[in-house]
């Protein structure tokens, strides 16, 4: 295709289909940062379910808006035929393949990402060992903050690859596990009801889901693994905290002995 | 009286609150939006406007009726039965009168060491009777691991008729735990109907249909939570409590706290959340005292005010938490 072929595709753009487009893209925007700001500004006078459906609205106004932009910009540029629009596609390709390819396969899955919805703002997701709260789903990559509260930025390509742990996946429950160590001489029944108790008088517990003990023998003693979901995943740290502190306290009064791990066995329950 | 008597003590299961006319889902609404965009006016919650109008206390003599009606058959009466009470209902009153007039002993309430211990028999036997009321099952106890086994010892002794013949008042926010706490459901639950513009009008409020019907759904069928929403909104310059703007997860397990045992101490709350510090305990009971959603009462008892319980109902609602079903 020569020069003049291709630049026939294009249309005269005059000033005022200038302006138009500028309008667009400004008014675009305007909404895509308006709505960004606010809606998580009303999210926060929300809890539960209400919160995330709020957060989760963000991505998707970001694409219908985005969409509504290219359609409406596309026809005041080229002549939108079935023979421009392969023309248009075919060197757009070559472009992506050479230069842009991890950036626009970023972009892809983002759009991918709000229609699959493997992480929505307000969820908690852990990506090769990095584990945080959503706070954004930008075009190219998802931002999370850990609790650390360091700000880690994942491409949306990790999804071809990678393994996306989702710990509430769009819901308020998020189930915290608190672990127990404990000497073997001990009556296990008596432990797996007061570590149900110790969950059930918890003022974070969400009495609506269920509590789980289970055990597991060990050469050095017995593990235990208390499961019980907060009323909101974001005092999940202070329900852990709240289990452990109580759970040792009710542990040492009736009393059972902890178990006194070697430094080889604390290093394969923590590896 | 029995014609124009509108109480009815009910079968729990058949217990229906009044549904809300649209205008009043419509205007709580735009309170709710209200209070988002911070267009509430803070002023109002000066120590000098915490003075809120006592609403009339209702006659109980209507209600022992309505329970000596329901209850008529005592022959096939069974060992115990609960009765629901949703907060400031007048049923723990109501009740006592009744047992009072029937010949039933009220229980003292077992102490901390038999609590501890989980010992219902040391408890039990020095006021061992025939027919017996307990109608503080709501604040003897504790959310605690100790307290939760002596809960557990006392209720299948209660079921097995061990006890005797017995009626229990429980609070509607602790049958709701104790729901998710005890896996078997309690038999024989009863709770007074919800309220209607007749009997609300029995009760002493006048106003037209429509205006009672409204009030009604506002206070969930709540017969004194009606009389205490009425009272405020006869007095026009004054303002219904509301939530302080700093409410946060700490107010939200007070409030549940207090709910759950029907009111408690300061050192009783700091035993049920230990991971609030003292000042930070101090500092959220105070700032909720100053909005007039809590009160301090002559027994040193913290407890959510007749005239805030709605907010603070909706208050825990909107942050997920296990509910009465009132």
């Amino acid at each position: 295709m020569d020069t003049e072929k291709f630049l026939s595709i294009f249309k005269d753009i005059d000033s005022a289909a200038l302006l138009e487009i500028g309008i667009v893209i400004v008014l675009s925007w305007v909404v895509i940062w308006c709505s960004q700001k606010l809606l998580p500004m009303l999210a926060d006078h929300f809890h539960g379910k209400q919160r995330l459906f709020v957060l989760a609205l963000i991505p998707t106004v970001r694409v219908v808006v985005l969409i509504a932009a290219i359609v409406w910009v596309i026809p005041l540029i080229i002549e939108p035929s079935a023979r421009n629009m392969v023309a248009i596609i075919g060197a757009a390709g070559l472009a992506i393949g050479f230069a842009l390819k991890d950036y626009v396969s970023s972009v892809v899955a983002g759009v991918v990402a709000v229609y699959e919805v493997p992480y929505r703002p307000g969820d908690w997701i852990c990506v090769e060992g990095t584990y945080g709260e959503v706070k954004h789903i930008g075009m190219r990559a998802v931002e999370i903050v850990t609790p650390d509260d360091t700000v880690v930025f994942i491409p949306h390509m990790k999804l071809w690859s990678a393994l996306i742990h989702n710990a509430n996946n769009g819901g308020p429950s998020l189930m915290c596990v608190a672990d127990f160590y404990l000497h073997p001489e001990h009556d296990a029944n008596q432990v797996k009801h007061l570590l149900e108790d110790v969950a059930l008088t918890s003022p974070y517990v969400q009495l609506a889901k269920p509590i789980v003990v289970v055990s597991n023998e060990e050469p050095w003693g017995t593990h235990y693994k208390l499961k019980a979901y907060p009323i909101d995943p974001r005092q999940q740290f202070q329900f852990l905290t709240d289990l452990t502190a109580r759970g040792k306290s009710c542990l040492r009064a009736l009393p059972v002995s902890f178990a006194r791990l070697s430094p080889e066995h604390a290093a394969q329950l923590n590896p | 009286m029995a014609p124009h008597n509108h109480w009815q003590l009910i079968a729990l299961d058949d217990f229906e609150r009044p549904s809300a006319p649209a205008s009043t889902m419509v205007q709580k609404t735009w309170l709710r939006l209200q209070n988002m965009l911070g267009l509430t006016r803070d002023e109002d919650a000066t120590p000098e406007e915490q003075d809120f109008p006592h609403y009339r206390e209702f006659d109980l003599e209507p209600g022992v009726a309505a329970v000596e009606q329901a209850w008529e058959d005592s022959d096939s009466a069974p060992s115990v039965r609960f009765v629901v009470s949703p907060p400031f209902s007048g049923s723990g009153a109501i009740l006592r009168a009744w047992a009072k007039k029937h010949g039933y002993q009220q229980l003292d309430l077992p102490d901390k060491e038999q609590l501890q211990s989980a010992e219902t028999q040391s408890w039990w036997k020095p006021q061992q009777c025939e027919r017996w009321l307990l109608d503080e099952f709501s604040s003897f106890w504790l959310r605690t691991t100790s307290h939760m086994q002596f809960i557990r010892a006392l209720l299948p002794r209660l079921l097995r008729g061990e006890l005797g013949q017995g009626v229990v008042v429980v609070d509607s926010w602790t049958f709701a735990f104790l729901q998710r706490a005890w896996p078997l459901s309690l038999p024989h639950c009863y709770c007074f109907a919800a309220a209607t513009p007749e009997l609300l009008r029995q009760v002493g409020i006048e106003a037209s249909d429509k205006v009672l019907r409204k009030l009604n759904a506002k206070a969930r069928g709540n017969v004194a939570v009606a009389l205490a929403l009425w009272a405020l909104e006869q007095e026009s310059e004054r303002t219904s409590p509301q939530m302080p703007s700093e409410a946060d997860d700490g107010t939200a397990f007070i409030l549940y706290a207090l709910l759950l045992h029907h009111g408690l101490k300061g050192e009783h709350l700091q035993l049920v959340l230990p991971m609030l510090a003292p000042d930070q305990l101090d500092v959220q009971l105070l700032r909720l005292q100053q909005n007039g959603v809590i009160e301090f009462d002559d027994d040193n008892v913290w407890r959510v005010t007749v005239y805030a319980y709605v907010d603070v109902r909706d208050f825990l609602a909107g942050r997920g938490y296990w509910l009465d079903a009132f």
